[in-house]
């Protein structure tokens, strides 16, 4: 229809350019048109006072601007409009055609793979077109182009499809050869994760339009597929953890699917979790909870599925596996209490289960002693609370109980912010009668940690009133922040869960914490016997450590008025406190950006180094040893990273598919003694996993390939509309080009405007009854 | 002598009315009394005293559980001594008035810990025995203390057994936490009741010899701390007396002290 009407195809106009060929000046052009309209405007009042009383009024103005357009339009004609447009030379250009050769091409819909319909596409008619005034070039396409001789060399087997990378490539190969311009039959499913800017940068440098072809069902008539699993890669032994599953579906809404997470890291597949979920709308994303335990220590693969449903078009997009590094080394809590509570009793006791937490405890119990539970030995905060790094550092998370900020010298309260800044400690606050602000944390060097504003003035600590009769209620409920948050995590479902949060027995004290400051999280909420909604459970990331306010000194009645069996007391305390040191920091950190490589072998791994104090450490010597499968080892020296001291990075490349356990250890002279010593080490897996990739998002990615034919001047095509694509390939700015002037005077739809102009006075005379 | 015959009947007759009277609050129809001396004042720690039924009155279908029945012994007098050392000596947060713990009432649970005495008369139901076996077991603890020798024990364990069927009970010794947690208390000894005032024996009955005993879980938590052969309660209720021997308050009081901290840390 476009080219029906303006002759030429729509690019013609996109690229070329507006010309008057009329040897006059076009001022000349506009005094006419200005004169003519005047003229009209002149003739026409004139006779308005003989007109008929009809035509009396601005009806004769609406004459007057038809006539006035169609002398203007004349007029513009007689200057002879044309536009100039740069056209591919005929014989001297090349056309390169690449085909996407990757896994995905070989899905079958409606009889014939991808592929097969790429090819069968380009053989009836628009190869042979090209050919008429091109010369071409097949290519295959997968992870990079590879020039084939026929499209019979196509098989589509390759793992991955990463189509910026390749254009990229072609552009350098082809730096010396008149590309006119590219066409790509794919169906889009990039690996890479979008086209990289520098490969369109490369095109544009060129100018060599991509036409895409697309090929595949944009949607999937049945099929389920997991899109995202967020695992925590790193964890303690025997941790609850959660894999937050992302998933989407096309065609059974409202159908319940089975989700799964199984350790396949022994072969044996054992099922950590199982759950039973209903699948919402077509085509939303829908994200689930699955809650396990982790196990023992080691290097653990996970493999997350949804079970496949009945008539599911592809199985293989169900399945996703991340890997988790269990860490064996307990973790050690030091908590300072005030004064005996009970709180402090019914902690001590839910830890007990957790072998790999340890609270190493110190207890005001009368005036002159403090009693000390966990120590390991009797030096152990015999002289009280720890006043230098090396001792307090040590730890991993800090509680500190009913204890008045006044008891900390200021050298201590510096020594806690430095823990949680610096040392990436986790700090937890309790309420208390000597707690919060209370206790003058107000007032403290430590203000700036809190999760929470405190209140400027004291009495905010109050107890449950009469508990020989429990008159007095503060009762605990989730926030919406809890709902679906590890600590707070007490059944799996998470209607069961904030259920149960609303049956937990009711809080024997509470303390008004104050406001959540922006930025931290309140995970649950207390509703005091007046009604009030205070928050109960805050937490933050505060530096390099996180901090969390727990305001009440009496859970313990979740354990003693629950029934006896009910969990709900230690785990909510057990997971707590996992929270709090779990990501605590030893002195090398290692971490890579994603731990399960897909299809590209290549990793960057970064070491973040400190010294005794947790200072950054760049005077060190930092290595990493890997060790992957089929006996395969590496040593890879990491080089400091400039601008960021203590931080290294080196890079290497995992040459097989399979699980890598990589130990980064960093070491450093003593400057006393000269003598090397190891400042620590750190322990990190990944995974690389070939072909997966191309399982997912089968469906044509219809949006990609758009985009990139309209970033590089080309457009995107159906199959059934390719028989148009020969005339639109020698628009082109690229290659060996003449630039061609095109007449527009002659077009059709400038005749029909003038027709229609003409109509129309004829039309509206008419109807006014002037005719 | 005509007049005098009912007039002899009276005293009898109105013992019997007493008599059925008193039963009204025996057993289940007790009447529940309030034995505090004073307000509840918002505490941390609430000396609470065990509420139970004495078995003499018969199975616990009569048994007498008001004020005045075993369980009551030496109150108010000796839990307020120790709860005023408590105050002295401690940080424990414990300004209330003392406080009496039902066995019928789940408040129970909101005392994490009790005091019991005279236990070798205590009897339970099932369902008393489960309540109290459950508040053991979640983290509850209980301290038992003044009844002597062999009949006594086996009493006493007669109920114990109902609450904690096949919890060994074991001796404590000098090295156990729960006699250095607050104070170092090496050296023990038998602790007699103010009988010892008048006849200068520690003991009663055949217990002659003190026992330190102690039921614990399956972590080695002490659950019950047993005072057997003993009488501490009288140690504190007669603390003030010049007749009664320092020597024995003050190992009592060590003692009690240590048992309330160590069921706050452990």
């Amino acid at each position: 229809m476009f080219e029906f009407f303006l002759k030429y195809p729509r690019s013609v106009y996109e690229q070329g350019q507006f010309a008057l060929l009329g040897a006059w000046p076009k001022w000349v052009l506009v005094l006419l048109i200005v004169t003519a309209a005047a003229a009209l405007a002149v003739l026409i009042r004139s006779r308005q006072a003989q007109a008929a009383p009809v035509m009396q009024s601005c009806r004769s103005w609406v004459i007057w601007g038809l006539q006035t357009l169609l002398a203007a339009l004349l007029l513009v004609l007689l200057w002879q409009p044309a536009i100039t447009v740069a056209e591919l030379k005929p014989q001297q250009n090349i056309i390169a055609v690449l085909v996407d050769d990757s896994r995905s091409m070989a899905i079958s819909e409606g009889g014939l793979t991808r592929q097969a319909q790429a090819v069968q596409a380009l053989q009836s008619g628009v190869l042979a077109s090209l050919n008429r005034s091109f010369q071409t070039r097949l290519y295959r396409v997968d992870a990079a182009p590879a020039r084939i001789d026929s499209l019979q060399d196509l098989q589509p087997k390759a793992p991955s499809t990463r189509l910026g990378d390749s254009l990229k490539q072609l552009t350098e190969e082809t730096s010396d050869l008149p590309i006119g311009a590219v066409v790509l039959l794919s169906d889009g499913g990039d690996n890479a994760g979008g086209i990289d800017p520098d490969a369109i940068s490369a095109l544009r440098a060129r100018h060599i339009p991509v036409h895409t072809v697309g090929f595949g069902r944009e949607r999937a008539a049945h099929d389920v597929e997991l899109e995202e699993t967020e695992v925590a890669p790193r964890a303690l032994a025997d941790s609850r953890i959660a894999a937050r599953v992302t998933l989407q579906q096309h065609g059974y809404a409202g159908s319940a699917i089975t989700l799964t997470v199984r350790d396949v890291s022994n072969g044996q597949g054992k099922i950590l979790a199982s759950r039973i979920v209903t699948l919402g709308k077509d085509g939303n994303l829908q994200t689930e909870t699955l809650l396990f335990n982790i196990g023992g220590a080691g290097a653990r693969t996970l493999q997350i599925a949804a079970v496949p449903l009945p008539g599911e078009e592809n199985l293989a997009n169900n399945t996703l596996t991340r890997v988790v590094n269990v860490g064996a080394e307990a973790r050690r809590i030091l908590y300072i209490e005030g004064e005996p509570r009970w709180e402090y009793k019914f902690i001590r006791q839910a830890e007990e289960d957790d072998r790999m937490v340890q609270i190493v405890s110190m207890d005001r119990t009368s005036q002159n002693k403090i009693y000390r539970q966990g120590i390991a030995d009797a030096k152990e905060l015999a002289d009280g609370f720890p006043s230098r790094p090396e001792d307090l550092f040590g730890y991993q998370g800090l509680i500190i109980g009913s204890v008045e900020a006044g008891y900390f010298t200021p050298g201590q309260q510096e020594l806690i912010h430095e823990f949680v800044d610096r040392r990436g400690g986790g700090l937890l606050l309790l309420g208390g009668q000597f707690a919060l602000a209370d206790g003058g944390w107000n007032t403290s060097r430590l203000i700036d940690l809190m999760p929470t504003t405190l209140p400027t003035e004291a009495g905010t600590f109050h107890r449950e009133a009469d508990p020989r009769n429990g008159t007095t209620h503060t009762t605990a409920e989730l926030a919406p922040a809890g709902l679906d948050n590890i600590i707070t995590r007490l059944v799996d479902d998470p209607a069961a869960n904030a259920a149960k949060w609303k049956k937990l027995p009711y809080l024997m004290d509470y303390q008004d914490p104050g406001v959540a400051k922006p930025g931290a999280q309140v995970l649950a909420n207390m509703v005091t016997p007046e009604g009030r909604k205070l928050p109960l459970l805050i937490t933050e990331s505060f530096g390099r450590g996180r901090t969390a306010i727990m305001a009440t000194g009496g859970s313990w009645r979740w354990q003693m008025s629950s029934p006896l069996g009910d969990t709900a007391h230690d785990l909510f305390w057990q997971q707590l406190l996992r929270w709090v040191v779990s990501d605590t920091p030893g002195h090398v950190t290692a971490s890579i950006p994603a731990q399960v490589l897909l299809d590209n072998g290549a990793v960057k791994l970064t070491a973040d180094v400190r010294d005794p104090q947790y200072n950054p450490a760049p005077d060190t010597r930092v290595e990493a040893h890997i060790l992957g499968p089929g006996g395969v080892s590496a040593r890879v020296e990491m080089a400091p990273v400039p601008d960021n001291p203590g931080r290294f990075q080196g890079t290497w490349t995992a040459p097989k598919t399979g699980a890598y356990l990589t130990e980064v250890t960093a070491q450093r002279a003593d400057p006393a003694t000269g003598k090397v010593r190891e400042l620590g080490r750190d322990v990190l897996t990944f995974l690389r996993m070939d072909g997966v990739a191309e399982s997912f998002h089968t469906e044509q990615n219809r949006e990609l390939l758009a985009r990139l034919s309209a970033q590089t001047g080309g457009q995107y095509w159906k199959p059934e509309d390719l028989g148009k694509l020969a005339g639109r390939i020698p628009f082109s700015e690229a290659g060996v080009t003449v630039r061609e002037t095109r007449d527009l005077w002659d077009l059709p739809l400038v005749f029909l405007i003038l027709v229609l102009l003409r109509f129309s006075e004829w039309w509206l005379r008419r109807k006014w009854g002037i005719v | 002598m005509k007049l005098s015959r009912p007039l002899y009947a009276l005293p009898v007759l109105f013992s019997l009315t007493v008599g059925l009277y008193a039963l009204q609050f025996g057993g289940r129809r007790y009447t529940r009394y309030s034995y505090s001396d004073g307000p509840t004042v918002p505490s941390e720690f609430y000396w609470s005293r065990l509420q139970y039924n004495s078995g003499y009155a018969s199975g616990g279908s009569f048994g007498f559980r008001a004020y005045g029945g075993s369980w009551s012994r030496d109150f108010p007098k000796a839990d307020n001594d120790c709860l005023i050392a408590l105050r002295r000596l401690t940080r424990i947060h414990s300004p209330s008035a003392l406080n009496v713990v039902d066995l019928d009432s789940d408040h129970l649970f909101d005392f994490p810990w009790i005091y019991a005495v005279d236990v070798n008369t205590w009897t339970f139901t099932d369902e008393e025995a489960k309540r109290l076996h459950d508040y053991l077991l979640k983290g509850g603890f209980l301290m038992v203390d003044d009844f002597h020798g062999t009949d006594d024990w086996q009493h006493f364990m007669a109920g114990m057994r109902q609450v904690l069927p096949d919890r060994p009970v074991e001796d404590l010794r000098d090295q156990d936490e729960i006699y250095h947690v607050l104070y170092d208390i090496n050296e023990k000894f038998q602790i007699p009741s103010e009988v010892y005032v008048n006849t200068g024996r520690t003991y009663e009955k055949d217990g002659y010899v003190p026992k330190w005993r102690a039921i614990r879980n399956d972590r080695g938590r002490i659950m019950v701390a047993i005072c057997a052969n003993m009488h501490l309660g009288d140690a504190w209720e007669w603390a003030d007396s010049p007749e009664y021997p320092e020597k024995f308050s003050g190992l009592a009081f060590r003692i009690v002290l240590n048992y309330i901290t160590y069921a706050m840390t452990h």
